[in-house]
C-alpha cells in the first residue's frame, strides 16, 4: 500500500515537472536568444551563449525607428490607468444604487449590462469605429480609453454590485440618519468598504487593458503614430519575423514589465482571477 | 400632510441622486457597446464602404448570403468552430486534470501553478509571434530537427498541420486559467465526503466519478462554455501565429472580419459576419444562465 502510493506520487511530481517545463522552455528560448546573432540562433537555439553574448540586438530593438518601446510602456500603462480610474468612478456609483434598488428594476438594468459581457468585442470594432468617428474621437486616445471603458464596464459592474449587495444595509441607514446624501454615503463608507474587490477588479482590467491588440490596432491605427505594447511589437516584428534578431529582443523587452509585475504580485493576481470568476 | 411636505423634496433629491448615480455607466456603456451592435446588424443589411459621405444602401439579406455561399468565409465559420469547440475542450481537459494533481498546496504545487498560469499575462499577440519563431519553417524545433538530421515538420506550413499548432499554441496560452478556476472549484468539495469516500475504501476513480466529479459539474459546464465564448473571437494569435494562411487553413471569423472585409472596404459583409459570431456568442450565453441558474436551485435544493 505504501510503496504503490509513493510510486503514484512519483509519477504525479515527474507529470507535473515535464508539463512545468513545457510551459517554461519557450520563455528560456526568448531570454536566452535575445543576446545572440542570426547565425547563433539558427545553429544553436538552446544553448546560452554566454561567451558572445551582446546587448547589442536589445539596444537595437530599444532604440527602434518604427517603435519606441519606451513611448509603448507609457501608453499602455496611460491607458491603463485611464480606463481603470474611469470605469470605477462611473461603476462604483452605478452599482451601489443598483445594489440598493428594489429587485425588479435592478434586476433589469443588471441583466442589460451582464448581456455586455458575451458580446466579443473584437467583432464590433468596425461600427465603433463609425461611432467614434461621428464623435470625432476616431484615431485618438480619449477615443480607445472610452471604447475599453465601455468594455469593461459589464464585468466592473456586475462584480461591484454583488461585492456591495451583501455589505448591511444598516450602514446605509445610519449614514441617512446623520444627514448624508447618496454621494456621501458611497464615498465615506461604502468605497473604503470596497478595498478588496476594487484591488481585484484593477489587476483583471489591467491585464485585458495591458495585452489588447485588436482596439488599438483598429481605434488608433498606424495613421496616428501612437503605438501601445502590443501595437507597437506588431510594427516591429510583423514583417520580419524571421529576422530573429528583432523578434526575440522585441518580444522580450515587451513583456519584461509585465512578468516582474507578475511575479512580485503573483499571489494577488491568481487569488484575484478567482474570486472574480467565482463572483463572476 | 406636514410630514410628506417635508419629505417630497427630499425623495425627490434622492431619487435625483440615483439616477446621477446610473446616469454615466449607461452613457458610456450603451454609446460605445450597445450602439456598435445595433449599427451592426444594421449595416449587415446593407451596401456601404465606410465612406463619410456615402449613405449605406438596403440590400435584404444579400451580404447573409454572400457569407453563407462564399466557400472562404464557411471555410472560416468551420474554422472558428473548430477553435471554439476543440480549444475549449482541450483547454478544460488540461486545467481540470492538472487542476486535481496540484490540489494540495505545497511548495512544489504553487510553483507549478505559477508557471502553468503566467502565460495568460502575456498578451496573445506576444504568444502568437514567440511560438511562430519556435514552430515555424525555420523555428527552434525545425532547427534541432534538421542538426538531428531528420526531416523538418511542417508546423504552420502545411494546411492540415497549421490549425492544430495553432490550437496548441491557444491550449498552452489559456489552460492556465481555468486550472485556477478549477482550484477554486476544487475547494468547494465538501471535505467530509472525501473522508467518507476515504474510509469506505473508494479507490481514487471511485471517489473522483462519485463525490469529485458530480459537485464540480456545474463548474465544468460553465467553464467549458465560457472559454468556448472567449475561443469564438480568436484573432491576435491568428495575426501573429499564422496570418491565416496557410491557404487560409486558420482564418477565423473575426480575423476574417477585422483583416479582410474591412480592409476590403466591405463593411456590410464585416457586419454580417459580426452579427453571426454574435448569435453565436448569445446562444452560448444563455446556455450558461440557464445551466447556471439550475446549478443555483440545485445547490438550493441541496443546502
Amino acid at each position: 500500500m505504501k510503496k504503490t502510493l509513493t510510486s503514484a506520487a512519483t509519477v504525479r511530481v515527474a507529470f507535473v515537472s515535464l508539463v512545468s517545463l513545457g510551459m517554461l522552455v519557450p520563455m528560456y528560448l526568448l531570454v536566452v536568444n535575445a543576446f545572440k546573432s542570426q547565425q547563433e540562433i539558427l545553429a544553436n537555439p538552446f544553448s546560452p551563449s554566454f561567451g558572445t553574448a551582446t546587448f547589442q540586438y536589445l539596444a537595437d530593438a530599444w532604440n527602434n525607428p518604427d517603435f519606441s518601446i519606451l513611448k509603448g510602456y507609457g501608453v499602455t500603462i496611460a491607458l491603463v490607468l485611464c480606463v481603470n480610474a474611469l470605469a470605477m468612478a462611473v461603476c462604483a456609483p452605478a452599482a451601489y444604487v443598483l445594489a440598493r434598488t428594489p429587485k425588479p428594476i435592478s434586476r433589469l438594468l443588471l441583466f442589460f449590462f451582464v448581456a455586455g459581457m458575451f458580446i466579443p468585442t473584437q467583432v464590433i470594432l468596425v461600427p465603433v469605429i463609425f461611432v467614434l468617428r461621428g464623435i470625432g474621437l476616431m484615431g485618438t486616445l480619449p477615443g480607445l480609453i472610452l471604447f475599453m471603458t465601455a468594455t469593461t464596464i459589464p464585468f466592473t459592474l456586475f462584480v461591484f454590485f454583488g461585492y456591495i449587495r451583501v455589505l448591511p444595509r444598516s450602514l446605509d441607514e445610519a449614514a441617512a440618519i446623520d444627514g448624508a446624501g447618496r454621494y456621501r454615503t458611497l464615498w465615506r463608507i461604502i468605497l473604503p468598504l470596497m478595498r478588496p474587490i476594487v484591488a481585484t477588479v484593477f489587476i483583471l482590467n489591467s491585464l485585458s487593458v495591458w495585452n489588447d491588440f485588436a482596439s488599438p490596432q483598429m481605434i488608433l491605427g498606424p495613421g496616428s503614430g501612437v503605438y501601445t505594447v502590443t501595437t507597437g511589437v506588431y510594427a516591429a516584428v510583423g514583417q520580419y519575423s524571421t529576422d530573429y534578431t528583432k523578434v526575440f529582443p522585441t518580444l522580450l523587452l515587451a513583456v519584461i514589465p509585465i512578468l516582474v509585475i507578475f511575479v512580485v504580485m503573483q499571489r494577488h493576481i491568481m487569488s484575484g482571477l478567482a474570486a472574480g470568476a467565482v463572483k463572476g | 400632510m406636514e410630514r410628506t411636505s417635508v419629505s417630497k423634496p427630499r425623495a425627490w433629491r434622492d431619487l435625483g441622486a440615483r439616477v446621477s448615480m446610473v446616469v454615466p455607466a449607461v452613457l458610456v456603456y450603451v454609446a460605445l457597446l450597445v450602439v456598435p451592435v445595433i449599427y451592426a446588424i444594421y449595416y449587415s443589411f446593407t451596401e456601404y464602404n465606410g465612406f463619410p459621405h456615402r449613405v449605406p444602401e438596403f440590400v435584404g439579406l444579400d451580404n447573409y448570403r454572400t457569407m453563407f455561399g462564399s466557400d472562404d468565409i464557411t471555410g472560416t465559420m468551420v474554422v472558428t468552430a473548430v477553435v471554439a469547440v476543440v480549444g475549449a475542450v482541450a483547454v478544460n481537459l488540461a486545467a481540470l486534470g492538472l487542476a486535481l494533481l496540484l490540489r494540495r498546496t505545497n511548495r512544489f504545487n504553487t510553483f507549478g501553478r505559477v508557471v502553468m498560469f503566467y502565460p495568460h499575462v502575456l498578451s496573445a499577440l506576444v504568444v502568437g509571434f514567440l511560438w511562430q519563431a519556435i514552430l515555424g519553417p525555420q523555428g527552434v524545433v525545425n532547427t534541432m530537427l534538421e542538426k538531428a538530421g531528420t526531416d523538418s515538420l511542417p508546423f504552420l506550413s502545411d494546411p492540415d498541420w497549421a490549425l492544430w499548432s495553432m490550437i496548441l499554441v491557444i491550449v498552452w496560452s489559456l489552460f492556465g486559467v481555468q486550472l485556477i478556476l478549477y482550484l477554486a472549484g476544487l475547494q468547494a468539495v465538501p471535505a467530509d465526503l472525501l473522508e467518507a469516500a476515504r474510509i469506505d475504501g473508494a479507490s481514487r476513480w471511485q471517489t473522483f466519478r462519485a463525490v469529485t466529479w458530480p459537485s464540480l459539474a456545474s463548474t465544468v459546464t460553465v467553464a467549458v462554455i465560457t472559454s468556448g465564448i472567449s475561443l469564438l473571437k480568436t484573432y491576435d494569435v491568428v495575426v501573429s501565429l499564422t496570418g491565416g494562411g496557410p491557404a487560409g487553413s486558420t482564418k477565423t471569423l473575426a480575423y476574417s472580419i477585422l483583416a479582410v472585409s474591412f480592409p476590403q472596404r466591405d463593411i456590410g459583409l464585416a457586419s454580417a459576419q459580426a452579427v453571426l459570431l454574435i448569435v453565436a456568442a448569445a446562444v452560448l450565453a444563455i446556455t450558461v444562465l440557464v445551466l447556471r441558474r439550475r446549478a443555483e436551485d440545485d445547490a438550493e435544493s441541496i443546502g
